[in-house]
């Protein structure tokens, strides 16, 4: 009888601890309600890619030297270089270079083993043709700089996670002039060279 | 007690003293409320669902529709009207007869249970004196109509589909009686009306959530597996049978599962707020706001004020129980079979046996407070 009488105990115990459950679940949901939405509105609202964002590939002509490293370092040889050599002035010169974007990784290896520096990232990552042959671009597409997103009129830029306030999740409505946590990098560096002399 | 406005008395009235006689009268009166209750569930779906998108995004931190229409409310227009012009694809080796049937057989008995919700003394299609059992053998209809669709589509998704709502409904469909029956015990009717009046009298404190705390609950989960939504969504658990009964559907058929499983969750919701929540009863009895403002219960313009406020309360209650159920839906995880059969055979119907026994000891004990 005893025994009986404990599992019944046991049981709405349990019961009651499930409802209990429920019921801080319903309420972490509900909270939930009364916050603004983290969503980033695109065409109208944009974020702002970070400073190590792999976007699209700069290239500028004049620095180029046709090496042909960024073939040899790409995962899948593909950037075109097309190049002569003039004899008289016992040099490469550089006819044609372009990259075809839709089978492009966004590795960034090419950019780190330019001996010229003559290929950069971008933050342009708005890529969508309705044509993939338009994805591969020329020299004089990839010389183009893209519009930062900071001085577009029609778009809200938006910072990103890492670049809020400490404590703020959300990128609406921060207050003008508030600073990301912790210390920017060129902070990092003026502390270090002040401690150094 | 006072009648209230009554719209039907009224109708005939005036239509006999044009010269009708009473029957024709009447006849003219009847399609009036069954198509003004038609509609009335038809916008109450439409609401819902934009209700269901807004709550949803907004426990997800998003914003949900926002361009159609102001604040999106045009979203379940388009829906509706999408599915309008959709082709409707009978599967090559489907049944074509069941699975035409199956969807209207779930709609039907739905939409039928709109005859005993009340929403004032007058305001409903009839009073039955059996209005809760009506639901109660309409619902049962529903599963049928399901197993029927998820066997003519002849798609092992479906038909597995099918086979879960059915066990689910019929395994819950106990609990609920038993629930249902409590309170019936405790209003010594099955009317829906007598029921909201054995609950009015004393305002909030006079609803039978306060009586039937176990009952209430019970009817919750159980109307929840009923309309077969999270966390009992199994049948059309989109994780293991794509969409269950309502795989191979498109277009009309598959806006009237649409539209069924939505106007069931607003029926059970207005019948918990009938059975649970007072029905059209304001929390401060309106009767005692005017005994005390001294003015008379038949002041025509009160029992306009009266009605509207009936008609608002209930429809109020029953969408806060919709919010619930949308919020619920974020919150808890989807039962397994197993559990849900374990829960629904093993808990809720032993629970709602004992809150049956214990309701008709206490009105044995006290027939005051629980109507002798």
């Amino acid at each position: 009888m005893l025994k009986f009488l404990k599992q019944v105990s046991d049981y709405t115990k349990e019961a009651v601890q499930a409802a209990k459950y429920i019921g801080q679940g319903l309420s972490v949901t509900f909270d939930h309600m009364q916050r603004r939405p983290i969503t980033v509105q695109y065409p109208y609202e944009k974020l702002i890619p970070s400073e190590r964002f792999r976007g699209r590939i700069h290239f500028e002509f004049d620095k180029c030297i046709a090496c042909e490293v960024c073939v040899r370092v790409c995962p899948i040889n593909l950037p075109v270089v097309d190049w002569e050599f003039n004899k008289e002035t016992k040099k490469k010169k550089l006819n044609h270079y372009s990259i075809d974007f839709g089978v492009c990784i966004f590795c960034g290896n090419c950019v780190e083993y330019c001996p010229t520096n003559c290929l950069s990232m971008t933050e342009e990552y708005e890529l969508s043709t309705y044509d993939r042959h338009e994805l591969n671009y020329d020299n004089v597409a990839l010389g183009r700089l893209p519009y930062k997103v900071t001085q577009d009129p029609m778009v809200t830029p938006l910072r990103e996670l890492g670049y809020l306030p400490q404590g703020v999740l959300e990128p609406h409505d921060l207050p003008a002039g508030s600073r990301r946590a912790g210390k920017l990098p060129e902070e990092i560096l003026e502390e270090m060279e002040a401690s150094k002399s | 007690m006072n009648p209230g406005i009554d719209l039907q008395g009224s109708f005939i009235q005036i239509l006999t003293d044009f010269g009708l006689s009473a029957g024709a009268a009447k006849v003219l009166w009847l399609p009036l409320p069954m198509l003004l209750m038609l509609i009335s569930a038809t916008v109450g779906v439409l609401v819902t669902t934009w209700l269901e998108r807004k709550i949803s995004a907004a426990a997800q931190q998003r914003i949900g529709p926002e361009f159609a229409g102001p604040l999106g409310t045009l979203i379940p227009v388009a829906d509706g009207l999408k599915l309008l012009v959709k082709e409707d694809i009978i599967p090559a080796k489907a049944d074509p007869w069941l699975f035409t049937l199956g969807p209207t057989l779930v709609v039907v008995p739905v939409f039928l249970s709109y005859l005993i919700v009340p929403f004032g003394q007058n305001l409903l299609v009839t009073d039955l004196s059996i209005g809760i059992f009506l639901w109660i053998a309409l619902s049962s209809i529903a599963p049928i109509g399901l197993l029927m669709s998820g066997y003519a589509s002849n798609n092992k998704y479906a038909l597995l589909g099918g086979l879960r709502a059915a066990a689910q409904s019929i395994s819950y469909e106990l609990p609920l009686a038993l629930s249902v029956l409590a309170v019936v015990m405790m209003s010594n009717s099955l009317s829906t009306v007598d029921i909201v009046n054995q609950q009015a009298g004393y305002g909030i404190l006079g609803w039978n959530v306060w009586r039937q705390p176990l009952g209430f609950l019970i009817f919750w989960i159980a109307a929840l597996a009923e309309c077969e939504r999270l966390p009992f969504d199994l049948p059309e658990a989109e994780e293991e049978l794509v969409a269950g009964y309502q795989t191979e559907y498109a277009g009309m058929k598959f806006a009237l599962f649409y539209l069924g499983s939505y106007v069931n969750l607003v029926l059970s919701a207005l019948l918990f707020a009938v059975l649970y929540l007072g029905g059209w009863s304001f929390p401060i009895p309106v009767e005692a706001i005017a005994a005390w403002l001294n003015i008379s219960e038949t002041t025509p313009w009160l029992q306009v004020v009266t009605g509207t406020l009936g008609i608002v309360m209930t429809v109020f209650k029953a969408y806060l129980l919709v919010f619930l159920a949308i919020l619920l839906r974020w919150t808890v995880p989807r039962v397994r079979i197993d559990q849900l059969l374990d829960l629904g055979w093993k808990f809720l119907l032993p629970v709602s046996l004992v809150n049956l026994l214990l309701t008709a000891a206490l009105k044995l004990a006290f027939p005051v407070a629980f109507g002798g």
